[in-house]
């Protein structure tokens, strides 16, 4: 079988954000109606945010991420995996940063996809202490069909 | 609230995954991808016949049947696999199993299964317990 040629060579590439992203109360009551259940009163936001606040604070959109990884977006990126660990709960109407890089990009093939790249980030979310909150790592499958 | 190994947990069901949430979701996640948003593209793109639901919102409903098993626990850690796509009017269930437990961490193994126990998420979730 030929060898493929290597993936971009992404590790280390920064994703560190410089917005501050902050969970609206409003926003967290209609992101838990639309997952059936109602918003916790104790100023708690939904778990699931650790994903939401990530993706949208850090350092480059999901088009952004793909083009480093010179893969079109309109290709279609697939959610693989998502790992969160919380250090304490997310909060509505407090300020928080991401922080975080790309971990890898490893090229295979795939008896589904032809050839995959996958990629692996890993982000960090920080209250306005600077205490982390929370760090997430997701990994994407990234089709390339065009090498198979 | 006391768990023990083997506990099952009480599933979390969605009757009918909503198109309109889906809309929704592309604003929370600020990502208007239209296989989330126009079937046209969805299935331009060969990937079915209705509008595919974000994977993030399907993490949410296990988290849900989480936060549901085990009042006023907070998740401590959480890893989802994301097995298949979950489509818009699709019925869905949240379920898990108590693997270990120990002192107030409650492990589990969990799961998200579409219409006839299709998985769509496997994974595993440790929540700590009053």
């Amino acid at each position: 079988m030929e060898a493929l040629p290597p993936p971009p060579d992404v590790a280390g590439v920064s994703l560190d954000g410089t917005e501050i992203y902050v969970i609206t109360a409003a926003e967290n009551a209609a992101l838990c109606a639309s997952t059936g259940v109602e918003a916790a009163q104790d100023g708690t936001a939904h778990p699931v945010y650790y994903y939401i606040a990530t993706q949208v604070a850090m350092g480059k959109t999901v088009a952004g991420v793909c083009e480093t990884c010179e893969f079109n977006v309109e290709d279609g990126p697939m959610m693989g995996s998502s790992g969160v660990v919380f250090q304490t709960p997310l909060q509505v109407d407090l300020p928080y940063r991401v922080r975080g890089e790309i971990m890898g990009l490893v090229r295979k093939r795939s008896k589904k996809l032809g050839v995959m790249d996958v990629l692996t980030y890993r982000l960090s979310l920080y209250d306005a202490a600077g205490a982390e909150v929370l760090q997430t790592e997701n990994v994407w499958v990234l089709p390339r069909r065009e090498l198979a | 609230m006391s768990a023990a190994v083997g506990d099952e947990l009480k599933l979390f069901v969605v009757e009918a995954v909503s198109a309109k949430a889906m809309k929704e979701w592309a604003v929370f996640l600020r990502d208007p991808n239209p296989i989330h948003l126009d079937v046209a593209v969805v299935k331009a793109k060969g990937l079915g016949e209705r509008v595919i639901n974000q994977g993030p919102a399907n993490v949410a409903y296990v988290m849900n049947m989480l936060l549901a098993a085990f009042p006023a626990c907070r998740i401590a850690r959480m890893d989802s696999r994301f097995v298949d796509n979950v489509y818009a009017g699709e019925r869905l269930e949240a379920g898990g199993t108590v693997r270990a437990v120990d002192g107030n961490a409650v492990q589990c193994e969990v799961w998200l299964r579409a219409d006839g126990g299709r998985p769509v998420i496997a994974g595993t979730a440790t929540v700590l317990v009053e």
